[in-house]
């Protein structure tokens, strides 16, 4: 059974297969994202030598899965199913991490680009169903649905975004991970941001409870959508906020709430429209226990943060 | 005709990305319609009540003290309740073990058989009773009683904030609190942990809250060692003090511990956490009778005198067959002694731990077996006698008691309870760590103790 | 042990997790919030003494008893506490399997009277499932005490099944409640179950998939339900209608002698 030809030749075929759908994945993100790919991105992105790419391009375009336009490298029909495919698994992959395992999303990465090569088409269908089919990973990134189809994301960078209005965090770019990690934790996809100040050193964001300072570089990998109107709204509050006893109406669970979380916080009638008052305190401040429809709920800050909702007022019995 | 499940893919597609949400939403505006109808709300002197008790179970500065004192109350209660009862049914036990020996002497049985059957198997069910009945007949139906006002909730809600930081759930200190019943209840009732990773770290260190089997052992030291520092008035109080004392250190090893598997094996951050604090509800006394009694104590009883069974019976043969010139559990014993020493403790300690292991309830009434040897069992009628047994005869210091109650709060869960891990993990791996993992901390906690006192002394 | 069956013939397909019926006898599932007192509802009816902490999810295994009214015998199986039927955890799972495919001749859903409004959101959904219900609304005494009052001819007339108050801790209301699970059963009390409205474009899809799956299952009784689930990705109904073993289910309402013969069963715990 353990013929090591057999296994070095599996191996082979693992990593060549790698190879190719980590080529067409690089190219089909360049192509949504309106730029070329060419050798000399995929070796650059890839960490691979000239020679092996070039290699690699002809290999692939021989198996009908790229066509090369001089420079420029781009996806045939089959090249472009396959590659959908590939950042299919990767982007659902992400998504159960985060919502099913609560893998922090600084870490949903590399696992996802281990998992995506790894996953058949059969189990990444049943991954899907089992998350509710999902429309964004938890980067804000749009998941390619089975048939192949990739919404568009009309999202730009908060520093093109006009000062001070309301913004809604639509997507972080996760690469390179080191700038990635500069974003503060607080600042994720559904957050409401506005830029409050630019200068060539320092882009200065409010998330409205506090302010971030975030050089340039860092700051143009968050993406940005203009916020819903319920969300720009500055009368409305995180339940987080709101003073032992004050009582408020639920306006909007954010995105920042996802999977099995935000149905459960749903199922326990946190829903728009409903009425919360904060009910107790704790040694420790958090977390905090909140009145809503006759039931006493604790509720960490983390989560309290993300229930949006207008204030009313101090009951009187506080 | 088209398929449904085709179209329902179809449509899902083109419905709002929300629309799930809009579905539960418009499911509460009809409640909340219907209930609006037929619901009328009076005055709400009994809603301020509760909420006055909670705002004072959870206050900031009330809250954990609170938590405290009821728990040390629970164990005062129970220690001088129980100390009177303990050492009647003993007397009494052994009183009948004498007559009953002497009974079946005179009716012609063997020598062996005697000494097998009264000496060996009735004297380990009768120690079992008389240690263990007493103090879950007390503790039990107190723990019942906060079980069913509503209390557990309550702590779950002021403990969340640690076992975040260990990125751990909440809920787990309700795992906790039920395993001072019986650590296999709760690893069992971790399945109110949804995470499947902060389950299985609940599960992992569920064994570090000492057990109903255990608290007989950390109670017997309370008392013997600590209490007879202290002057009689307060002398409960300390004991009771004492036994919280190492409560505390196994919810701070739990802690550690909890941390220490999230940011390694198990890594990953804290889930969200929802908890409902259900309302004070009055607890029924008839049904709390019931359930501590019958449900709680005649089961961890009857598992525990299973065992204790066999145990006294291998305890009898063990002290009773020799082999050049001493007894097999004397050579048994110090084959261990060079361990037993290096950890503070001793030879006999350990084997009663090896013995015990089917049930963590049997090992006192083992090491005292087994250091009695042949002798009379009767002469021990209450704590005073296990004192001058233990100090005087053999040599124990308050070192040796120190670490044996670090030894029984921190060593491997019971067999009960690594079987019910197994069943709930289903996992091998994690069975055997939740097994070894505790053992290998009790050994190297023991031994750091030891060292660092004779070192000092 | 559970062996995994999802290749089954149907009907073996249920035949997991036993639940023995004897000849004749009547199925009641009881649902419910958790700290709604089921395990109270479930204890004052059967007799049996399963033990009820006041804690959120307590009832870790599922438990089934027996009882006797009128000289029928009834079994009676008490599912997880859930908030809701919707989402994919496993308690969830398993309340809404043995609702839909369990097929208990009448559900008992209990209710927290002090609570109504949020323990209203799990009636409606079982209402969705199953016409066969019965509300218990429990705790009458908390209400009381709180100055809460229930009107429950109003709440009856709304959801279109009996409600019944109780006060299980005292066996307060249970007589009432068998005898309107038993009237219930015998069709002396026709329930018209409450179905709301989805928001329009989920209305409008439902409503689509409903029409499509009443034509592959003719007869079947919550096609709206299953329409809504099928939208929402559950899997197990997906198989279940791929295999042909809602059509068996629907078949087999008509002939309850064969239904008693079978093996009731549950899935995914144990």
């Amino acid at each position: 059974m353990a013929n090591p030809f057999l296994l070095w030749r599996r191996w082979r075929d693992a990593r060549r297969r790698t190879a190719f759908e980590d080529v067409l994945k690089h190219v089909l993100t360049r192509t949504i994202e309106g730029r070329e790919a060419g050798v000399d991105s995929v070796a650059g992105h890839l960490g691979f030598s000239q020679k092996r790419v070039l290699h690699l391009a002809v290999e692939m375009e021989s198996a009908g899965l790229l066509r090369s336009e001089g420079a420029r490298l781009a996806l045939t029909p089959a090249g472009e199913k396959w590659a959908t495919q590939v950042v299919r698994a990767h982007r659902l992959w992400e998504t159960y991490l985060a919502n099913e395992a609560h893998v922090p999303i600084e870490a949903l990465h590399k696992p996802a680009e281990a998992a995506e090569h790894r996953l058949t088409p059969e189990q990444v269908d049943a991954l899907d169903a089992s998350l509710g089919y999902p429309r964004n990973d938890p980067h804000g990134d749009p998941i390619p649905t089975a048939s192949g189809q990739i919404a568009a994301l009309d999202a730009r960078a908060v520093t093109s975004f006009p000062l001070g209005q309301a913004a809604e965090i639509a997507h972080l770019e996760d690469e390179p991970a080191a700038l990635f990690r500069q974003i503060p934790e607080a600042l994720r996809p559904g957050t409401v941001v506005r830029r409050v100040s630019s200068s060539p050193a320092e882009v200065t964001l409010s998330d409205g409870a506090r302010e971030y300072r975030l050089t340039p570089l860092v700051a143009g990998n968050i993406q940005v959508v203009p916020a819903p109107e319920a969300k720009a709204d500055p009368s409305l509050a995180p339940l987080s906020a709101l003073a032992l006893g004050e009582e408020a109406e639920v306006v909007a669970i954010g995105p920042g709430l996802r999977g099995f979380t935000r149905r459960r916080l749903l199922d326990l009638g946190l829903t728009p429209q409903a009425r919360v008052s904060v009910h107790l305190d704790n040694a420790f401040g958090d977390p905090r226990a909140y009145r809503v429809r006759g039931a006493t709920i604790a509720l960490r800050r983390e989560q309290a943060a993300h229930i949006f909702v207008r204030r009313h007022g101090v009951l009187a019995s506080a | 005709m088209t398929d449904p499940i085709a179209r329902a893919d179809q449509l899902r597609a083109s419905l709002p990305a929300g629309f799930r949400d809009q579905v539960v939403e418009s499911l509460y505006e009809e409640a909340h319609r219907i209930a609006g109808r037929s619901v009328k709300t009076g005055e709400n002197r009994r809603i301020d009540f509760d909420q006055r008790i909670d705002r004072l179970v959870t206050s900031p500065i009330f809250g954990l003290p609170l938590m405290l004192v009821l728990i040390t109350g629970v164990f005062w209660l129970t220690i001088i309740g129980s100390n009177y009862p303990s050492q009647m049914l003993a007397t009494s036990f052994f009183w009948l073990e004498d007559k009953l020996v002497a009974w079946s002497a005179a009716a012609g049985a063997p020598a062996w058989l005697t000494g097998f059957v009264w000496n060996g198997v009735y004297r380990g069910l009768a120690w079992v009773v008389a240690v263990m009945l007493p103090p879950m007949a007390i503790f039990f139906p107190m723990f019942t009683i906060l079980e069913d006002l509503g209390y557990l909730p309550r702590v779950g809600y002021n403990m969340d904030w640690l076992f975040r930081k260990a990125g751990a759930h909440g809920k787990q200190s309700l795992t906790m609190a039920m395993g001072f019943g019986c650590n296999a209840a709760g690893v069992i009732s971790t399945r109110i942990i949804d995470s499947p990773r902060e389950r299985l770290i609940a599960i992992l260190t569920n064994n570090f809250v000492p057990c109903n089997g255990r608290f007989p052992t950390l109670i017997m030291l309370a008392t013997i060692f600590v209490a007879a520092q202290f002057p009689p008035a307060v002398a409960s109080v300390a004991a009771a003090g004492s036994v919280v004392g190492v409560v505390l250190l196994g919810v701070l090893f739990t802690l550690v511990v909890s941390a220490v598997l999230s940011r390694t094996v198990l890594r990953g951050e804290a889930s969200a956490f929802t908890l409902e604090l259900p309302p004070y509800r009055r607890p029924s006394i008839l049904r709390i009778l019931y359930t501590s009694l019958i449900d709680r104590t005649i089961f961890v009883l009857g598992r525990a005198m299973l065992t204790a069974a066999p145990a006294g019976a291998v305890i009898w043969i063990l002290g009773n067959i020799d082999w050049q010139g001493a007894s097999l559990a004397r050579h048994a014993a110090n084959f261990l002694q060079p361990l037993g020493h290096a950890i503070g403790l001793d030879g006999v300690i350990l084997l009663a731990y090896v013995i015990a292991i089917p049930a963590n309830e049997i090992v006192v009434p083992t090491m005292l077996m087994v250091y009695l040897g042949t002798g009379m069992m009767s002469d021990v009628t209450g704590y005073d006698d296990i004192r001058r047994i233990l100090v005087e005869e053999n040599g124990w210091s308050l070192l040796t008691a120190v670490n044996l109650m670090l030894f029984s709060l921190l060593h491997n869960p019971c067999a009960t309870t690594i079987l019910t891990m197994w069943r709930e993990t289903r996992s091998t791996r994690w069975t055997f760590i939740g097994a070894l993992m505790p053992l290998a901390i009790a050994f190297a906690v023991t031994f750091t103790v030891a060292t660092v006192v004779r070192l000092l002394l | 042990m559970t062996h995994n069956c999802d290749t089954c013939p149907a009907h073996a397909h249920l035949a997991q997790m036993g639940i023995r019926l004897g000849e004749g006898s009547r199925l009641v599932a009881l649902a419910g919030n958790p700290n709604t007192g089921k395990s109270s509802v479930f204890n004052a009816l059967t007799g049996l003494k399963q033990h009820v902490g006041n804690w959120p999810g307590k009832t870790v295994t599922r438990a089934e008893g027996g009882f006797a009214f009128q000289g029928q015998h009834y079994k009676l199986v008490d599912l997880p506490g859930t908030y809701s039927l919707l989402s994919a955890s496993q308690d969830e799972e398993i309340s809404r399997n043995f609702l839909l495919f369990g097929r208990p001749d009448c559900t008992i859903v209990v209710t927290d009277a002090t609570a109504l409004e949020r323990n209203l959101n799990l009636v409606l959904q079982v209402l969705e499932i199953t016409a066969k219900v019965v509300v218990c609304v429990n705790l009458m005494d908390e209400a009381r005490r709180k100055g809460i009052e229930v009107d429950l001819r109003s709440l009856s007339r709304d959801l279109g099944v009996p409600a019944v108050p109780t006060v299980a801790r005292t066996k307060e209301g249970l007589h009432d409640l068998v005898r309107t699970v038993a009237e219930v059963i015998d069709g002396t009390i026709a329930t018209k179950p409450l179905r709301p409205g989805h928001p329009p474009d989920v209305e409008a899809a439902v409503g689509e998939v409903a029409t499509l799956i009443e034509q592959r299952v003719p007869g079947i009784p919550n096609a709206r339900w299953m329409a809504y689930r099928l939208l929402d990705g559950d899997s197990r109904i997906r198989q279940a209608l791929e295999s042909g073993e809602l059509a068996d289910l629907v078949a087999a309402q008509g002939t309850p002698a064969e239904r008693r013969a079978t093996l009731v069963s549950l899935q995914g715990r144990q």
